[in-house]
């Protein structure tokens, strides 16, 4: 796993440079590529963080490299960075899913500030789905007799009503939820279902 | 009505009585005239038997007469006979004497009481004498009955010679009482006829004697008629015996007379006929070239009121003697209430009508542009056209010139086309212009924006770094270079901009404002035109020459000159008047361009020679801007007041030219309105 950072594809060196130099002041892991074909080039899937993206650049597009991008699966939100008169393409590349576009000149903290965001959504996300590889694992360490007690309290019943329904004594079934909550990781009932509901 | 005449008068067709009534009355003249030449004839041939029968009496009668008179002379022969005193020579010398005196009487014969001749005078031998030799002959008879009777008798004819007849009187001879005798005349037919019917009679008629047997025995004038004619019979008594005077009327040359009066009458009657059958195909020949002339006339018709165009004439003082529905339909007046007018029209421009009136005096003159000129004109609702008049001389069939024919075409549509046409262009061009400007706009935002947005990113980032007090005076040092090199890239570009709009700087040349002025009113004539301003230019005397670019002066105008145009939108129609003055004001050539609009308000006065201002719904915001600039290159000033009479008037001065050399001739001062 790399470590996450904002990966900046422009093809004007003043720009890039000005950009490190802003984003570093804010403590801002930078990496930057003059063109899209270098960065593809470069382009491991490991990557993580964001990407911030010049719309006009000298070969492919920065429009371009958001397609190929997302062709191959990268899930790093993108930021646009357009010029004049590129807003309606910006806007469109919003509906194909990049996460914001900012317009030159641009107010340059503000810009941190959503690069910042996108950084830690992009964190959130991979620790959600780091999280929904260990839930899988977890589940496959539950009894039947576990998984049956689970299901139910996720369902929301109380443990009178789940000892009834598998004709076990209120004691026995506190001892299955308490093993249960322990084996997932998880400290409530409603916990433990915001987790399941994310595995799906 | 006659056969003929009827057919005559059905042949005519529709024609009618008219054209029958001549041929009827020939032909009941002709009828007429048939019946009195008729009854005309009849009568004369009754005229003609009633003398005829007249004239035969009267010969009858003559003839009577004069056998009469030949037995008296014969009766007293006999009765010197009778007496003892005559001697035979006596008797000889008068019987000769009878014989020689009466033509008629060939010979007197002497009788003896047995009937045998005894003597004859002339003596037998003269003459034929009657044979006795065969049987009782015609004088035995008559002597016999002349003894008997003691009277005198007349014989049947007989024989005389090879071509006579003749018969005799036998008169008894008395002694005292006792018969002696008798004395036989022997009369010739034809010497009677010769002798005692006179020559009139004559050449009338052939008079014939003819026995009970049809044979003539004498006749008097024959001549070989081959026609059976017309004849009347009396008996001839004496001598009797069946005998007969037949008369028989010659054809008189008396009918040569009347045969040419018929003759001539017919010869007339054929020429009228012949001259009626002319006349009716005179008129045939008429009624088809009226009929054709209708025909021609109907088509004619049909095409002037079947045209678009409108058709105007006018006589020679100008009042209108005829327009088509075309032309009634184009101003919206009737034919009638357009016929007779003269000047002022109704259609014309209230105004705008001494232009009209020179135009109309210009045409009556005989001056009307061969191809054609525009006048504006009114329709009955109002509402103004553009009209494309064409003027011709009206000449008539005898080939004099009688006035103007005029055809008008209403052109408002494509003028109005035209006018659409031009404003697409121009919107087309303004657009690309547009686009244009818009592209570069965007190329150099574009390009501004890196160095900028740099310069801001190295200017935050420093910011920030001081901020946090995490920054070490080198580093900031190697931030500000590199963002003044950005601020330096930023000042190239400005000054790429700058090279690229002085390659098109003004190409300055001695020029004259007038004739510059002058272009501009003939090419913003018809936009005035068409939206009813009318366009004044005054240029002041002796004006100097300017250094100028004349195209950009030119736009400069133009742009002031429809401002003032759309400026006066809502302005009363009459009232839209747009000057354009120019004259020499202490070192500087000062155009006026006042216009009657609505004037300009104080928020937008300021604003007004601001980029990207404008008041137009589609306009730019460069036009006044532009203006301003360029007057501002030429070393000039472009300003605007309120006009007195509500308005605005735009003033720009520019710097004379110093070389007097240079000075316009134009030093004339002319007023025209371009509104025709």
């Amino acid at each position: 796993m790399c470590e996450p950072k904002l990966h900046i594809v422009d093809d004007d060196e003043a720009i890039r440079d000005a950009l490190g130099w802003l984003f570093q002041s804010r403590n801002v892991p930078v990496a930057s590529w003059p063109s899209a074909e270098a960065f593809l080039a470069d382009y491991d899937p490991a990557m993580a963080g964001c990407l911030l993206l010049d719309i006009r650049m000298e070969g492919m597009s920065g429009l371009e490299l958001f397609d190929r991008l997302s062709a191959m699966g990268c899930r790093m939100p993108v930021l646009f960075l357009t010029g004049h008169g590129d807003v309606p393409i910006a806007v469109s590349a919003l509906k194909k899913g990049a996460r914001d576009f900012v317009e030159k000149p641009f107010n340059d903290n503000d810009l941190v500030d959503r690069v910042i965001e996108a950084l830690a959504f992009d964190a959130g996300e991979r620790a959600r789905q780091a999280g929904q590889a260990g839930v899988a694992a977890r589940l496959a360490t539950l009894t039947q007799r576990e998984r049956q007690v689970m299901g139910l309290v996720v369902a929301g019943k109380l443990n009178k009503v789940i000892a009834d329904e598998l004709g076990i004594s209120m004691r026995t079934v506190e001892v299955h939820r308490a093993h249960v909550f322990e084996k997932m990781g998880v400290k409530t009932a409603v916990e433990l279902a915001r987790i399941l509901a994310a595995v799906g | 009505m006659t056969g003929g005449a009827a057919s005559a008068a059905h042949g005519l067709g529709q024609r009618g009585p008219v054209q029958a009534m001549p041929i009827v009355a020939m032909a009941l003249v002709v009828l007429l005239f048939g019946v009195f030449l008729w009854v005309l004839h009849r009568s004369e041939r009754e005229e003609e038997t009633l003398t005829l029968i007249k004239d035969v009496l009267w010969v009858e009668q003559n003839l009577h007469f004069q056998l009469t008179s030949d037995e008296e002379k014969l009766q007293y022969l006999a009765e010197s006979l009778g007496r003892e005193d005559t001697t035979p020579v006596n008797y000889s010398v008068m019987a000769r004497h009878i014989v020689t005196v009466n033509p008629a009487i060939q010979r007197v014969v002497r009788l003896d009481p047995q009937g045998r001749p005894v003597r004859s005078e002339p003596p037998v031998d003269d003459g034929p004498a009657l044979d006795d030799a065969f049987g009782p002959s015609p004088r035995a008879d008559a002597f016999l009955i002349a003894r008997s009777s003691g009277r005198r008798a007349y014989s049947a004819p007989y024989r005389l010679g090879a071509a006579d007849t003749a018969f005799e009187i036998v008169i008894p001879i008395f002694r005292g009482d006792q018969f002696a005798g008798a004395l036989a005349g022997v009369l010739s037919i034809d010497a009677l006829l010769t002798h005692h019917v006179p020559w009139w009679f004559a050449q009338r008629y052939q008079l014939e004697v003819i026995d009970p047997y049809g044979a003539v025995l004498g006749t008097k004038s024959r001549i070989a008629m081959p026609e059976p004619r017309r004849s009347h019979v009396v008996p001839f008594d004496p001598p009797g015996h069946g005998l007969t005077l037949v008369a028989t009327l010659h054809q008189l040359s008396g009918n040569l007379g009347r045969n040419i009066l018929i003759a001539a009458i017919f010869a007339l009657t054929v020429s009228a006929l012949w001259s009626l059958w002319a006349v009716r195909r005179h008129i045939a020949r008429r009624i088809r070239a009226e009929e054709a002339l209708r025909a021609e006339h109907a088509f004619r018709k049909a095409m002037e009121d079947s045209l678009t165009v409108g058709m105007r004439a006018r006589d020679l003082d100008g009042r209108i003697i005829y327009v088509n529905p075309a032309f009634c339909r184009m101003v919206g007046w009737s034919a009638e209430e357009l016929v007779g007018a003269g000047p002022v029209m109704p259609y014309w421009l209230p105004e705008d009508l001494v232009h009209t009136e020179e135009v109309f005096r210009a045409v009556l003159a005989g001056n009307a542009p061969a191809n054609g000129f525009e006048l504006r004109f009114r329709r009955a609702n109002g509402e103004r056209f553009d009209a494309l008049i064409y003027e011709a001389p009206l000449i008539d069939a005898k080939g004099r010139h009688t006035g103007w024919m005029g055809s008008v075409l209403d052109i408002t549509e494509r003028k109005r086309a035209e006018e659409l046409a031009r404003q697409q262009q121009e919107r087309l061009q303004q657009t690309a212009r547009l686009i244009t400007m818009g592209e570069m706009a965007s190329t150099l935002a574009h390009e501004l924006n890196q160095p900028l947005s740099a310069i801001a990113s190295y200017c935050t980032g420093c910011l920030n770094r001081l901020q946090a007090g995490s920054i070490r005076p080198d580093e900031l040092a190697t931030a500000l270079e590199k963002l003044s090199g950005q601020a330096k890239r930023a000042g190239q570009i400005i000054r790429r901009i700058h090279d690229f709009v002085r390659k098109s700087e003004p190409n300055v040349a001695p020029c004259c404002l007038s004739e510059v002025l002058e272009d501009c009113v003939a090419l913003m004539e018809a936009d005035a035109r068409q939206q009813g301003v009318k366009l004044v230019l005054e240029i002041g005397r002796g004006l100097p020459a300017v250094m100028a670019d004349r195209i950009l002066l030119q736009q400069v105008v133009v742009n002031l000159m429809r401002n003032g145009i759309e400026a006066m939108a809502s302005t009363r129609r009459d009232r839209r008047r747009l000057s354009v003055t120019v004259q020499a004001m202490d070192g500087a050539v000062l155009t006026r361009i006042q216009d009657r609009g609505c004037g300009i308000s104080p928020e937008n006065a300021e604003k007004l020679f601001s980029p990207f201002f404008t008041t137009k719904t589609e306009g730019m915001g460069m036009g006044l801007n532009i203006c301003r600039s360029i007057i501002e290159h030429h070393q000039g000033r472009l300003w605007f007041e309120p006009a007195a009479d509500g308005g605005t008037v735009f003033l720009f001065s520019l710097p004379v030219l110093c070389d007097p050399s240079m000075t316009g001739a134009a030093d004339s001062h002319d007023e025209r309105a371009a509104d025709v």
